[in-house]
Parts: C-alpha cells; structure tokens; sequence
C-alpha cells in the first residue's frame, strides 16, 4: 500500500514541479512535504482509480491526516473486504 | 452615531488590543495614522499591516466621509482603479509600490479639526467574475453582530484567518476589538505553520476561517496546542466532513458556521454541527428560497452600490446570493453556485475555462468537466475526454492534456483526473448533458 501511495505521489509531484519528488519522512508532517492540500486531494482522487475506493468517502469517521504514515494506514484501514 | 475610536475607549486601557507576531499592542500602543487627510475627505486604505490598518480605522471613522478599504496584497493597478471608481482621491498605505500614498511614519498629525460625521466604509465584493462591486456599509451596521463581553466571562482573543478588509475579515476585527477581546494576526506572507504557532502563543480561544482554511488546519500538527473554545467557519459553504472533523479534533469548543456576503451582510448563523441550516429560518422574514436560490434581506437599511453595477435586488428588498439550496425535509442544504461554478481548495473553477483549454488540443474531439466532492480541498476538477483517435498510449495521452492544463490554467482549474471516454452524451440541441 505505501509503496503504490508513494509511487502516485511521486507521478503527481513530477507533473506539478517536473523535478524528483522528495524523500518522504513517513512522521513528518505531511503539508510540509512541498505539496499542498490542493496536491493531496489531486492524490486521493489518482488513488481511487488505482485501487478502487477512496476512504475518505467510505469512511464513516471523518478523517484528516497530519503525516504520511496516518495517510498510509488510513487507507490501509479503511480497504473494502474482497 | 459612536465612532469606532468611542467604541475602543470604552475597552479596559490595559487589555492588548492586537498581538502580531512581532509586538503587543494596546489602544495607546497603536501607531500613528500618518497625516490625516481634511475632515470631509475621500481616503482608500490599503495596508500590510494590520496595526496600520487599524490605526487608519480609528482615526478616518468620524473623520472622512467615505473609506475604501482594500486588500494589502491587491496590485497596486487594482487598488488605483478601484479608487477612482469610488472617487477616493486620498490614499493611505504602508505599501511600498503606491508612491503617491500617504505613509503611517509620516507623522503623527490630528488634521484640522472636524465636525464628527458618517463615514461609510466601501467593501470590494470578491467578485467571482469580472470586476469587483463596491458595496456602502457604515459601522453600525458592520458591527450589528458584535456581542459585548459579558460580566466575569474571560476575555476572548480572536485569531484572525481572513483578509482583514474583506466582509469576514472585518467581522472578526470588530467583534475581536469592539467586543472587548484581544485580535492575533499574522504579519502577510506568514506560513500557516507559523500562523498555527503564533496562534497557540498568544493563547487564541476564538478562531473564525474559511472551511479551505479550516481542512488545511485539520491537517496540520502545529493545531495540536490550540485551546479553542469558538470555532467559526465563513466566506464559503461549509460541508459536513469539515464540521464534523472540528467536532472532534477540538471537543470543547462551540462550532458555528455563518452565511454572509459583502452585498447583503449577515444572513444567519447555526451552531448544531450539521451542514446546511434549519428550515425554520426561513419563516423569520430575512431568507427565502426562490428559483432555486437563496435571497437575503439585509437586517439593516440596504448597502448601496457604486458605480454602474446595481445590487441583485428583488423589488421586496431581498438580494440574490446565486447560491443554489434545496430543502430536504426541516434542512435547507446548499447545491453549488448559480452558473456552475465549482469551488477547488477556496478558489472558484468554471468548468467551460477549463474545458475550452483542453478543446485547444488537437488530439481531443469532445470534453466535459465536473466536479468532485473531496474532504481536503471542497471538490476537484474531473474531465472527461473524448480523443479523436483512440490513443495507443493512454497513460501518455493523460499526461498530455494535464501537461497542456498546468500550462495554460491555473493550478486549481488543473483536472485532478482525466477519464478517457469512447463518447459523451449532448442532449436535442446538440449541448453537452451536464450531471
């Protein structure tokens, strides 16, 4: 799951900056990483066509992640039963 | 008639009047306006400091008898515009590329004397198309819903998430001052790591923001110290995934949203958690749904206008808002703009600028752009593409439309994603079905 969630992040930093995307620190928080809100709600929307459901939505708890790794797990958590 | 100056001297002389990140302010503290332009005069405020722009309220309310107040960040053509539109002949500003302003080190002079008279305060609408209207307030009404501080009750210190000159803004700025408070705002330019910071530091119990505002907050570590006990969201719809996320991450405060526009003032306020507003309120003679749309009556004597655009006003004194609402059962919940517009991250979008970009391509046949609801920025822009010849390389011919979008829009009119379609559906006279 990271690794799908890190490879789709780096695709959209490559389109919005055209450099390499950064080191991701997993506990940092995650608006200090150089992409901003705009850019995460750009992920969640990529992520729901690669994986199939967003859990934002499927959610019923209303979530909000501060760092990557709360980012990971919430999909992590939150992934339909096959 | 009470001058905001009367209002302030009424505050206890020791309470801190604003808090920035580089000084502590209180009512005597406040820097001189500058040479003050003749009792009578004209005068537009556009100031980067909120000290400046403070003291320049104080002594220009009573005085002049018309202020325009304008952004700090507003270009300079803009600002220059605007005030002859208003016909402000004065300009009072910090700012270092209005060379012809009247600057606040100028000195401290208290101007001839003047008789005390009604100054109107001119607000520019945010004005999503086109020019900004030039909306007439005075203080009286600006202030109408300012509570007093009552007996005993701590003192609230407000942080300030809004464009001071904006309707929000100024809300927050009086009610913090007016209301015996304390205001916090960052200098301009502040990151909202920083702004969290300093927030935290000066102990800011009230925080009013915009719902963009809000999420991005939500999203940050640095909220973690805030001690909230008000939390207010204005300036755009809030929805139930901000609302409710508030709810929990900050447990003890009250959360109030409030429907305003520059043109017709305040139009309600609710605090029970839920999007949208009881339909209750629309028994009470101030809001009324009418095609679809959300009308307000302003609570006071009607703003006024300048210049050549009129107020949306119907004949019974209520004022088109072009928000589109729909009452399901004792809700009224809110659709989205008239016209289509959609909001992205606090900016709005209008899906036919961004598909006639993408029209400019000579690979794509048809195109229709929507939004889509997204908890950390309101919505995003999806387009739906029809190529002329399917593409051998889809992932690549994605890359192209978006690199083409990041070229020629701005970032937030930048589809989030593009969905290859084999056709689109046009309705009998040849127009694209739109959701």
């Amino acid at each position: 799951m990271q690794a799908i969630i890190l490879r789709v992040f780096a695709e959209i930093w490559r389109e919005q900056y055209g450099t390499a995307p950064p080191v991701i620190e997993l506990q940092a928080p995650l608006l200090d990483c150089g992409l901003d809100s705009l850019g995460f709600a750009v992920l969640v929307t990529r992520l729901e066509l690669e994986l199939g459901y967003d859990p934002f939505t499927l959610s019923d708890e209303v979530f909000y992640p501060r760092t990557m790794a709360e980012f990971v797990s919430f999909y992590e958590q939150n992934r339909p039963a096959d | 008639m009470t001058r905001l100056g009367q209002g302030l001297a009424l505050r206890p002389c020791t309470t801190p009047l604003l808090v920035t990140g580089t000084a502590v302010l209180r009512l005597a503290d406040l820097p001189p306006p500058g040479r003050l332009p003749p009792s009578g005069a004209a005068v537009t405020v556009s100031m980067h400091g909120v000290a400046n722009l403070l003291a320049a309220l104080v002594a220009l309310d009573g005085h002049a008898a018309r202020m325009l107040l304008l952004a700090g960040d507003m270009p300079a053509a803009e600002v220059l515009r605007l005030a002859e539109a208003a016909g402000c002949d004065v300009l009072l500003s910090d700012r270092a590329d209005l060379p012809g302003a009247i600057r606040p080190e100028a000195g401290h002079g208290a101007g001839p004397p003047g008789v005390t008279r009604a100054t109107e305060w001119i607000l520019a609408s945010s004005g999503t198309t086109g020019l900004p209207k030039l909306i007439r307030h005075d203080l009286s009404g600006l202030s109408r819903s300012v509570r007093p501080l009552a007996t005993g009750a701590p003192r609230p210190v407000w942080a300030l998430g809004y464009e001071p000159t904006r309707f929000a803004g100024l809300q927050v700025l009086l009610q913090a001052v007016l209301g015996g408070g304390t205001l916090v705002a960052a200098e301009a330019g502040t990151g909202l790591a920083a702004r969290l910071g300093l927030f935290t530091r000066a102990g800011c119990t009230h925080f009013s923001a915009t719902p963009t505002l809000w999420r991005q907050i939500l999203m940050h570590p640095a909220a973690d110290g805030l001690k909230l006990r008000q939390i207010t969201l204005g300036g755009e719809i809030a929805d139930q995934p901000v609302l409710s996320a508030l709810a929990t991450r900050f447990p003890a405060a009250r959360i109030t949203h409030i429907y305003a526009s520059t043109e017709a003032g305040v139009g309600f306020s609710v605090t029970d958690g839920r999007e949208g507003f009881p339909a209750g309120l629309l028994e009470g003679g101030r809001l009324r749904i009418d095609e679809g749309r959300l009308w307000i009556r302003p609570a006071g004597p009607p703003p006024g206008s300048l210049g050549p655009m009129p107020l949306p006003m119907n004949e019974d004194g209520f004022i088109d808002t072009r928000d589109r609402v729909e009452r399901r059962g004792d809700r009224v919940h809110f659709l989205g703009r008239e016209g289509g517009g959609i909001n992205v991250g606090g900016a709005k979008v209008q899906p036919e600028m961004v598909e006639r970009a993408i029209l400019m391509l000579p690979e794509v046949a048809l195109v229709r752009v929507t939004g889509k609801r997204n908890p950390l920025s309101g919505a995003v822009i999806i387009a739906e593409v029809v190529p002329r010849e399917p593409p051998e390389d889809q992932a690549g011919f994605r890359r192209l439309v978006i690199q083409h979008c990041r070229a020629t829009l701005p970032p937030e009119a930048v589809p989030a994603l593009i969905r290859l379609a084999p056709e689109l559906a046009v309705n009998a006279s040849g127009k694209l079905m739109r959701g």
